[in-house]
């Protein structure tokens, strides 16, 4: 989770997630060098002794501040399509999950093999077990496998939400009456936590969403609780 | 015990240089460079001015080469690194099974001498 303070991207749980971190690296480069071109040019503009600045014309400067913009965007867009058709790969989930949003809790669905379903609300703060992280614990977590592809159907029942988990790169809209669907793998086991990212009404605040991954043979006996639990 | 990440130092307040990987080494190259860019022109030309453009254009260039060849190869040893933990889990998942990766084809009897 974030830290108070934090400036920067949260660690990647999923591959898709480490590429747009590195992808935000190279950015940031490029801004960091063009931000450092405009400090200078400042300065130099400032300290210029030319008294007829307007009334000159220069081809090759034209000719570099119209050809390196286009060699900065180029440089930008390429990572930026290589990573956007990479979101879209194919892959062949290994489970297929449904999250709800509802105002204002999630519900999950594992309906692969059997009728698994169940509701998430926040932990109100006065009932966080020491340790508990502040709006972001919820009582029940998603719990996944590791390492397992995995397909997740987004869709609401009544206002949009949105289901996003910023260490798996992943957010998508909970629309009512729409499927959408996302995908990603967890690279590693941990918990994973999220917020609703879409405006829903008064509680917008205080539906968090819990992934936890766990592995495989872990995930069924939680999914054989959770059945018989029902 | 918790331990506190330190946050790294930002140049400009943008770019973490401790914690982002090529970044330190791209900006000391570039440092280098434009140092070297800049020392050149004036000993050749010593025009002052100029030679701090031309040094502030080979801080740009160099920072921005290297900045480039190490994410090259920072990404290239990436996928050379997920290759080989996939690689490392299939062998563990698949060791004593046909799809071991492991197993070779038998060779054919050799012929000697009876």
């Amino acid at each position: 989770m974030a830290h108070p303070l934090q400036l920067g991207f949260q660690d990647a749980a999923s591959p898709v997630m480490e590429e747009l971190l590195h992808f935000h690296d190279h950015a940031l480069m490029v801004v960091f060098l063009i931000s450092t071109l405009v400090l200078y040019i400042i300065l130099a503009m400032i300290s210029t002794k030319l008294t007829n600045k307007f009334i000159l014309d220069s081809q090759e400067i034209e000719i570099i501040w119209t050809v390196l913009p286009a060699v900065i965007l180029i440089l930008i867009a390429l990572p930026s399509l290589r990573i956007l058709y990479l979101m879209d790969e194919i892959n062949d989930p290994h489970l297929t999950i449904k999250a709800v949003g509802h105002q204002w809790y999630w519900s999950y669905e594992y309906t692969d093999y059997e009728d698994l379903g169940f509701d998430t609300y926040m932990i109100p703060t006065q009932d966080l077990a020491p340790g508990q992280f502040r709006l972001l614990e919820a009582d029940h977590r998603m719990v996944v496998p590791v390492e397992s592809p995995l397909r997740v159907l987004v869709t609401a029942e009544d206002v949009l939400h949105s289901w996003a988990v910023p260490r798996l790169g992943v957010k998508m809209d909970a629309v009512p009456g729409r499927l959408n669907q996302t995908a990603f793998i967890m690279f590693r086991p941990g918990i994973f936590y999220g917020q609703c990212s879409e405006i829903c009404g008064a509680n917008h605040s205080f539906m968090p969403i819990v992934v936890e991954a766990v592995p495989l043979e872990h995930f069924e006996t939680w999914s054989s609780l959770m059945l018989e639990g029902a | 015990e918790e331990e506190e990440e330190e946050e790294g130092f930002r140049l400009l307040g943008i770019l973490d240089v401790q914690n982002t990987p090529c970044s330190r080494d791209a900006i000391l190259h570039g440092a280098g460079g434009s140092v070297t860019a800049g020392l050149l022109h004036f000993l050749a030309t010593s025009r002052v001015r100029r030679s701090f453009d031309v040094g502030f254009a080979g801080f740009m260039l160099t920072t921005l080469g290297s900045w480039l060849y190490c994410r090259m190869n920072n990404a290239k040893l990436r996928v050379q690194q997920r290759m080989i933990q996939d690689g490392i889990k299939n062998q563990i998942v698949y060791e004593g099974t046909s799809r071991d990766p492991a197993n070779k084809p038998e060779a054919g009897t050799p012929s000697g001498p009876s």
